[in-house]
């Protein structure tokens, strides 16, 4: 496939004027590479949209290797991981390594969020795996989007004053 | 057509017949990573009475073709959301398929947009039916190109369709165009879209196919799609194509609430049947939260099932008008199909220029090959309609409606949700029409040891003389091992003995008959034992636990494989961590006990059954201490546990000295594991006895308790299975008598009737051998016949006894068998172990005459013989208060001490470690200390001078006494909590005393709520109800006449059966006014 076409974002704008945050972020949003679904995508990029900052939604089962690649190429604020089939923790760990394994991709503040195993038990040890694998911040289902929202606010410096520093 | 003979049915007949029958099948979505659970799904969905087919639904890595993770995952013990049938291969795949039966299909659902992995592996499995689509399986669901799925399932259907053709089997493909992206799709598109893949499955060799489908939010609207998809497919798809219709219940986000879910859910089944579906693949009550256990499944399959007949018998009354009318859908994806099939003769290309051109646009689907600018929304009349068109043939039916944000799109994702919620959460119960079929009644077991399974025998016992009026399904769940429980399974080690002789053991409830051994008539342990391992074993002796775990597994085995019609016992390994009540069951029109189990499902029952076994408790503040203490002082060590098989005593370092606390029998467990589990052995002494060969690697171990005794030793038996005591003074009818005046003071009424008892035997064995049986019987006759009135004094026995013979001196207190060093002084710890040799082997002696032939041990098994008569004068509040406190504080544990006691051959180890200076007693009236200024824990006795020893560790082998108050068990404090359960309170004459146990009722034994009403809906059986009962802690049944063991669990069996009878129930709490007892108050 085509990888530029695979990145075309999904033009879902809303049409009245966003809000004009103090700093607007580039997001880069993902879910795992055996994940299918999409409400969760197309929500979280509404939502991110909607209070001002601009998303790259990668759409559903992204290979490590794209979401690296892509990385590379747009430098985002930040990637945001989200995931509902259960496979999450599996499908996370794997995209922290290869993001962590990269110097150039190394440094980019990553969260997780959504239904992230199968079943509830075993979520302590998961978010423990998650975060040891180099998520900043690892959010269990019904998590509220502020958070997100606030998190993206307090981000110290854009990719690019990172990339100087 | 020849099928291959391993194939599951055909499922276009098989529908087809349901359909002329006039019912409607159900289907689950289910798919478990492991085969044998895979295997057992399709088992239980098989063996529903509904029209039912199984599926197998496969995980998401094999959906992408990443069959090396999948497998991966399974070899690391990771979960997975389904099966992974490539990396399983066609011989596991078939072997699983065939639990299914071979009258029920068998589907396997995958997602992939490319099958062909997984169509090789079925068909080499001789499977031919699946379902997906080139669109359907490809745009909303990954980023594979359009064009790739649409070659790869070009190829793949053909060949699903030739290669079970020449397997003589007709391969089916069900079009998933139904659901598109689950939510917000206008019908018309997902009509179209189920016709134009199966046109697409036909012209590529499919000659059976089913349309799909999925509910959406107007049932007016869904009842038109069902209608023109219907019609269309009549129109199109060609004449020799079998084909029908299958509804899939909402595919959107999902009421969260059970009763939500439930109402969704029968709206489903109601429309299946309203629009001329005749398959429906159902969703169930926790779809919102996880992905759901089989139990749940079969609900939801029932359910729906149950809800299709309703609906049907309401058409036949009164037939509907025009409702079929297919109106504005059929026109719009009529119009639909009509420009698509006009851009190529090949369906597959017509497709991809469709969707290239705009002409089919998936409204919220992010794949590049999707054009995206279609948009769905839902009126106000809940109809989905097209906001925008982009480029279909169509007219936006709203105009624009401002802008989608993220908050309409959540209003709208989850508007059927909460909808449904909210509408279950106002409607009243439903009226409980009669069933068609009989709703099962569902028993939950908490706890699957010798308990549970006493009863599980019993409930298969009975279902196999009376088959129950309605279906009885009993889920068992226990955390460690079904059939052997914690205390008893098979993983522990084999040094651990059991406490009772072998041939004393069975938990059948009838003796071996000739035929095959079954639940109601089977081996004893012993007979079993000789049989399963003969090179080992020693019927005539004590079984390690091991053994009798083994024993446990194997009456579990021909539990679950009994196959009583209108029986089924489904054992669930979990931890059961809450319950709660659900809405009143189809079955009972009771609420519903939901318990959720720790691996994250809930079972849902009308019945629970708490057989828990030995409470784990919270420390108490003594122990917390010196666990801190030990803490703070490495490597000083405080080991803690109620059973030795959980206690870390692989820590305790070769040659330290460790305290243990207690020398009951976790303290035997506690030496065992620190000497033979070393590599100890013990030899035969010259002089009889034993004598040990160290390993060096035991510790130094210094036990200290109470009394500075050991048990004291189980005296050889020489009384057959069916023996049975028979009481000359401590009778059942004399204590029934007394009790019948209201409550009673233990030790000034009842222990010198039993003393009596006692000293009868005691003076009586002495007789016999003094003189000959005639003067036993003489003598009891006598103190029978003169005593009627009060209890005889020990001395006033004694003189009646020498008018037959020299008959000895009679115990004068019970207490001095369990405190034979009460107020003694010893100078020394070399004297005091000299003389607890001295007794010990004493003991031994009298214990090797018999427990008939040896007066003191006759005289010791009385407490033993006569324990239920203790019973019918202690439990449920039989009592004062003020005595039942000191019942428990001091009679109890000195018949522990006396009755309990372990066999021989531990008490001959005991001289043996004595002697090899391994065991080093401390001395009666021990107290343990941790002693800040030394840094280590002390132990010393009050009665010997010089006794105290430095500890290096100390182990606490006391046995916790049931307290729920204090229990760690969360369903237990869950249930107090909520006053489902409540302890024991002991209250008369303005005296009250908190037993900590839980109350209960007599027979069949429910739970007294904390409002003091009866909780008919649950059983409490064995040890959580130790204190209302006593001396509940038995895990084993014994042959001959039924004991309470047996009793007990088949009054449970019988209590559960009964209400599987249909009849009118009555309230579930109701006040506690005939109790036997005052259990309630």
């Amino acid at each position: 496939m085509s990888p530029t076409r695979t990145l075309t974002p999904y033009p879902l704008r809303p049409a009245a004027a966003a809000p004009e945050p103090a700093e607007s972020r580039r997001v880069l949003l993902t879910t795992g590479s055996s994940d299918a679904h999409t409400w969760n995508l197309v929500y979280l990029q509404l939502l991110l949209e909607e209070n001002g900052h601009s998303v790259l939604n990668l759409g559903p089962c992204v290979p490590e290797q794209l979401l690296v690649d892509t990385a590379q190429l747009t430098r985002p604020d930040l990637v945001v991981f989200s995931s509902v089939n259960g496979h999450g923790h599996l499908d996370g760990l794997r995209a922290a390594r290869a993001l962590r394994a990269e110097r150039s991709t190394s440094d980019i503040p990553l969260v997780i969020g959504g239904l992230l195993g199968i079943s509830p038990d075993g979520a302590e040890q998961r978010t423990a795996e998650l975060l040891a694998a180099g998520f900043d911040q690892v959010h269990s289902d019904g998590t509220k989007p502020d958070v997100l929202l606030s998190y993206l606010a307090q981000l110290p410096a854009t990719c690019t004053e990172r990339a100087a520093a | 057509m020849t099928r291959s003979p391993a194939s599951p049915p055909d499922l276009g007949s098989y529908v087809r017949a349901a359909a002329g029958a006039g019912e409607l099948v159900v289907q689950p979505r289910m798919g478990m990573a492991v085969p044998s659970e895979m295997a057992a799904g399709l088992t239980a969905v098989a063996g529903l009475a509904e029209r039912t087919v199984g599926t197998i639904t496969l995980d998401s890595y094999t959906r992408v073709g990443d069959h090396s993770a999948a497998v991966a995952a399974v070899r690391a013990g990771k979960p997975l959301n389904g099966f992974p049938l490539v990396g399983h291969g066609p011989r596991i795949t078939a072997k699983v398929a065939a639990a299914a039966g071979r009258h029920t299909p068998v589907q396997v659902r995958h997602g992939s947009a490319d099958p062909r992995a997984i169509f090789r592996t079925m068909a080499a499995a001789g499977l031919g039916t699946s379902e997906g689509g080139p669109v359907s399986y490809c745009l909303p669901y990954g980023r594979t190109p359009l064009a790739e799925s649409v070659a790869a399932w070009r190829e793949a259907t053909r060949f699903l369709a030739e290669e079970s053709r020449a397997n003589g089997i007709r391969a089916h493909l069900e079009s998933f165009g139904g659901c598109l992206l689950g939510q917000l799709c206008p019908p018309s598109l997902l009509v179209a879209m189920s016709v134009l893949e199966c046109l697409f499955f036909a012209q590529n060799g499919m000659t059976s196919v089913s349309l799909s489908y999925a509910q959406q939010t107007s049932p007016q609207q869904d009842v038109e799609a069902l209608a023109a998809l219907r019609l269309l497919a009549e129109e199109l798809l060609p004449p020799t194509v079998d084909r029908h219709v299958v509804l899939y219940t909402y595919m959107g986000v999902f009421p969260r609430s059970v009763a939500g879910a439930g109402l969704l859910l029968k709206r489903s089944a109601d429309l299946a049947v309203r629009g001329g579906a005749e398959r429906l693949i159902v969703k169930t009550e926790t779809e919102a939260h996880r992905i759901p256990t089989v139990a749940e499944n079969l609900t939801a399959l029932r359910a729906a099932a149950a809800q299709a007949r309703r609906t049907r018998r309401e058409l036949a009354d009164a037939p509907r008008e025009g409702s079929g009318e297919a109106g504005e859908v059929l026109l719009e994806a009529r119009a639909l199909i009509t420009a698509v099939l006009s851009l190529s003769d090949d369906v597959g290309t017509a497709l991809l220029r469709a969707f290239h051109r705009g002409v089919l646009d998936i409204p919220y689907c992010l794949h590049p090959d999707n054009r995206g600018a279609a948009r769905g929304t839902i009126g106000d009349d809940g109809r989905l309609r097209w906001s925008e068109v982009g480029a279909m043939p169509l007219l936006a039916t709203v105009g624009r409606s401002g802008a989608m944000t993220s908050n309409r799109l959540s209003l709208m994702l989850r508007r059927v949700a909460e909808q449904h919620d909210r509408e279950a959460s106002r409607q009243a119960p439903e009226p409980v029409a009669a069933p068609v079929a009989p709703e099962p009644l569902r028993i939950g077991l908490i706890g699957g040891g010798p308990r549970g399974l006493s009863i599980l025998e019993r409930l298969v016992a009975r279902c196999a003389e009376r088959p129950p009026a309605r279906p009885v399904e009993v889920t068992a769940v226990d955390p460690y091992c079904i059939g052997a429980g914690r205390i008893w399974r098979p993983e522990q080690s084999p040094w651990f003995l059991m406490n009772t002789p072998a041939r004393e053991v069975t938990m059948f409830s009838g003796p071996s008959d000739g035929g095959p051994a079954r639940p109601g008539a089977g081996p004893t342990l012993a007979e079993w034992w000789a049989v399963a391992d003969p090179e080992n074993a020693d019927p005539e002796g004590y079984a390690p636990r091991v053994v009798y775990g083994r024993y446990l597994r194997f009456v579990l085995g021909l539990v679950l494989d009994a196959r009583v019609p209108g029986l089924t016992i489904r054992p669930v390994k979990a931890r059961a961590l809450t319950t709660d009540r659900g809405p009143a069951g189809d079955g009972t029109g009771e609420p519903v006990h939901r318990v959720r189990l720790d691996r994250g499902d809930v079972i849902t029952v009308d019945r629970l059954v708490l057989a828990s076994g030995h409470p784990t408790n919270e420390l108490d503040e003594q122990q917390r201490e010196w666990l801190n203490f030990a803490e703070m002082h490495p490597p000083l060590r405080y080991v803690v546990g109620d059973s030795a098989a959980e206690m870390p005593l692989d820590a305790v370092p070769p040659g330290a000295t460790v305290g243990v606390l207690g020398m009951g029998l976790t303290f035997y467990d506690v030496v065992a594991a620190l000497t033979l589990g070393r590599g100890g052995r013990f030899l035969p002494a010259e002089g009889g006895g034993l004598r040990y060969l160290p390993s060096g690697r035991e510790p130094r171990i210094v036990p200290a308790s109470r009394s500075g005794i050991p048990l004291l030793t189980r005296g050889r038996n020489q009384k057959t299975a069916e023996f049975r005591y028979r009481a000359r003074l401590f009778t059942p009818e004399r204590m029934a008598a007394m009790r019948a005046s209201g409550p009673l003071d233990f030790q000034s009424q009842v222990l010198p009737w039993l003393l009596a008892e006692m000293n009868i035997v005691l003076l009586g064995t002495r007789l016999r051998h003094a003189v000959g049986p005639d003067a036993e019987r003489e003598f009891g006759e006598a103190a029978a016949a003169v005593h009627r009135e009060e209890p005889p004094s020990p001395a006033a026995l004694a003189v009646l006894a020498e008018g037959f013979g020299p008959a000895g001196e009679p115990l004068d207190a019970l207490w001095r068998l369990a405190r034979p060093f009460a107020g003694r002084r010893f100078a020394s710890p070399a004297e005091y172990r000299q003389e607890l040799a001295d007794w010990l082997r004493e003991d031994l002696a009298d214990a090797v005459l018999g427990n008939y032939e040896g007066p003191v041990k006759a005289a010791s098994d009385v407490l033993r013989d006569v324990r239920a008569t203790i019973r019918s004068v202690v439990d449920f509040g039989g009592l004062t208060p003020d005595s039942h406190r000191r019942f428990l504080a001091d009679f109890n544990p000195v018949a522990a001490v006396i009755s309990t006691g372990p066999p021989a051959q531990r008490s001959e180890q005991f001289l043996a470690l004595l002697a090899a200076g391994v065991l080093e007693p401390v001395g009666p009236a021990a107290r343990f200390r941790a002693d800040r200024d030394l840094g280590c824990f002390t132990v010393e006795s009050g009665q010997v001078e010089d006794s105290r020893v430095r500890l290096d560790a100390l182990v606490d082998a006391r046995v916790p006494s049931t307290d729920l108050r204090s229990d760690r068990d969360p369903l237990i404090r869950g249930l107090l909590a909520d006053g489902v359960i409540r302890t024991f309170v002991n209250s008369w004459a303005g005296g009250a005393f908190d037993t900590g146990g839980l109350a209960t009722t007599d027979t069949p034994f429910h739970p007294v709520r904390a409002d003091g009403g009866i909780e008919r809906t649950m059983f409490v059986l064995g040890i959580p109800s130790e204190h209302t009962r006593w001396f509940t802690q038995v895990g084993s049944g014994r042959p001959g006449p039924w004991g309470a063991f047996t009793r007990d669990a088949d009054a449970i069996a019988e209590a559960l059966l009964a209400e599987a009878a249909p009849r009118p129930r009555s309230a579930t709490a109701e006040p506690a006014g005939m109790l036997a007892g005052r259990a309630a108050r």
